[in-house]
């Protein structure tokens, strides 16, 4: 008969997730990415830039660069200006600053899998042709943030080549952390010295962000209660889909998405059938 | 703080409206626009096609094909499923099935201008001559103040990730007018009915009041803007291609560098923007014909 007393209730209490909902304001500067490209990364790598003063760990990540998907509206409320911070949602007008991050989908469907194994929403033994099917159908039942196409489609088409919206490749990222990093910078308004940037990249590197997930991962809001045999912090490297999925998953993928990736710069293995989702 | 009171107060007895939080149901199918893209019409045909025992009034569309901005709650849990709802939401992922009825923008521009005006949000006085238009136009291409972003982010958001799937289907207000009967054969085939070609008839008779009337509320503002002694041309409202005598020609210049690709893309012939100075600003969806 009531309906949504619960969330009515935690809206009262501010303890609504800010997520989707969060009260945007001006000055904000928003990192986004479709879960599995990078997004912790960039995020160590931003705050590192940003605070060279203290030593940023998962423990004080949330201050830092807080996570709209992981705190509250109250909790959001409090941080003070200008934000920056992390969400993986599709696209949102309101968003006044943007760093989009976007990594190939066949990269991001394997580490989906094992991310989805280490959240226990599916059993090992899942069976990954599967998985990749709901990951194409956005049939998965977490992902509100809609399919990777969807979600990188539209934010891209909408903003692309806008002064406030900056395109990294995660490849890229990997390949010459360097140069991309020191466009990050200047979107950030930061002075992209060399040495500032190999400081940043020194201790935001995968080897550091493992240590600190060993040690604080039991702690920090993302890993906290959720399988600690298997890593949130994924290899860091691009192409892996090559040797962990299966062919027919790989040719599933680059069917249903095949135009929107060639335009991001992904080869397909085979001409992708038809379609001209692209941008 | 009262109006937040009354808002939270209202949320568990189900007399809100959640408009973009509404709970979606798998076999929900939405007929999706930009505000001011001839949607009201739309909606007045559809529901007389799928419901002709009864000839569909404003009396009784809400309950038929409800709109989400305004519909509660509690009427929408009610509903019988499968739902046709009305939608001005950007894209969301969980329309499952969606019906997407885009409009040229130029003429959804002059016709949001129009509307404003009659609803006395905008129109200062004090700007002389074409200033007013063109300080809207400026902000409907920043998308200002929209609770659904711009045009473009609107249009394209559907349409990139959307455009090829099955369950998507791409209508043209301006076909709409020019051959109402086939496009609505097209979204009877779509929602999986079987429609003759008297009840297609039928539906485009009980809906050409409704038409009119919209047109009859563009000509209304038009009129309220003569009567604030703006000089603004007045063209047959709603027709397509009346923008041409309702927007200055700085206002249609900036329309279409915003949104040229995008527009062409669409079958929007471009009026005065050459092709290298329409830039995208929104790079749009690739080349190739429109999936119709």
């Amino acid at each position: 008969m009531m309906y949504g007393v619960n969330r009515t209730a935690k809206y009262l209490l501010g303890k609504d997730i800010a997520g989707r909902q969060i009260a945007v304001r001006p000055d904000d500067t928003f990192i986004v990415s479709y879960p599995r490209s990078g997004n912790t990364w960039t995020r160590f790598l931003i705050a590192n830039l940003l605070y060279a003063d203290r030593p940023v760990t998962f423990a004080n990540i949330e201050q830092l660069i807080p996570d709209a998907e992981a705190q509250s509206s109250r909790y959001m409320k409090r941080v003070r200006s200008p934000r920056v911070i992390k969400s993986h949602e599709y696209f949102d007008h309101r968003y006044p600053k943007v760093l989009y991050i976007t990594r190939d989908p066949r990269d991001v469907a394997f580490s989906y899998y094992n991310f989805s194994r280490k959240y226990r929403q599916i059993p090992d033994d899942f069976p990954l042709e599967r998985y990749v099917h709901d990951f194409v159908t956005g049939a998965l039942t977490s992902a509100p943030w809609g399919t990777w196409a969807e979600n990188v489609g539209t934010w891209v088409a909408a903003r692309n080549g806008r002064p406030s919206f900056l395109l990294i490749r995660y490849e890229d990222l990997i390949e010459n952390t360097e140069t991309e990093l020191a466009k990050v910078a200047k979107f950030f308004g930061l002075d992209p010295a060399p040495e500032k940037l190999r400081a940043a990249i020194e201790k935001s590197s995968a080897q550091r962000l493992r240590e600190l997930e060993n040690k604080e991962g039991s702690e920090w809001v993302t890993t906290k209660n959720k399988r600690s045999d298997i890593p949130f912090v994924g290899n860091a490297v691009a192409g892996g889909w090559k040797s962990k999925l299966p062919a027919s998953a790989v040719a599933e993928i680059e069917g249903a998405w095949g135009p929107l990736m060639v335009s991001l710069g992904y080869e397909l293995t085979e001409r992708a059938a038809g379609g001209s989702i692209g941008l | 703080m009262i109006e937040d009171l009354i808002q939270i107060a209202k949320r568990p007895l189900g007399y809100g409206s959640d408009g973009r939080n509404i709970d979606v149901f798998d076999d929900d199918t939405f007929l999706v626009s930009f505000p001011k893209s001839g949607g009201i019409w739309t909606r007045f045909l559809l529901a007389n096609l799928l419901y002709p025992q009864e000839p569909v009034s404003f009396r009784n569309i809400d309950r038929l094909i409800p709109e989400l901005e305004f519909a509660k709650r509690r009427m929408l849990k009610r509903m019988s499923c499968p739902r046709l709802l009305s939608s001005h939401e950007y894209f969301d992922p969980r329309y499952r099935k969606v019906i997407y009825l885009v409009r040229d923008a130029r003429e959804v521009a002059r016709s949001q201008f129009r509307h404003q005006r009659a609803l006395r949000r905008i129109g200062d006085k004090r700007l002389a001559g074409n200033h007013a238009i063109e300080q809207f136009v400026t902000s409907f291409i920043a998308g200002d103040g929209s609770d659904y972003g711009s045009w473009g982010d609107h249009v394209s958001s559907w349409l990139v990730p959307r455009q090829n799937a099955n369950d998507f289907l791409l209508l043209r207000y301006e076909d709409m007018e020019a051959q109402t009967g086939l496009e609505l054969a097209r979204v009877a085939e779509f929602l999986g009915m079987k429609a003759s070609q008297d009840s297609i008839a039928q539906a485009v008779e009980r809906s050409s009041a409704v038409q009119l009337s919209e047109l009859e509320g563009d000509e209304r503002s038009a009129s309220a803007d003569d009567s604030s002694g703006h000089d603004l041309a007045v063209g047959r409202p709603g027709a397509a291609g009346s923008w041409r005598e309702g927007l200055p020609e700085t206002c249609i210049a900036d329309l279409e560098t915003a949104w040229g690709p995008l527009m062409k893309w669409l079958g929007y012939e471009l009026a005065l923007a050459k092709d290298h100075e329409a830039r995208a600003r929104v790079e749009p969806v690739s080349p190739g014909a429109p999936a119709r």
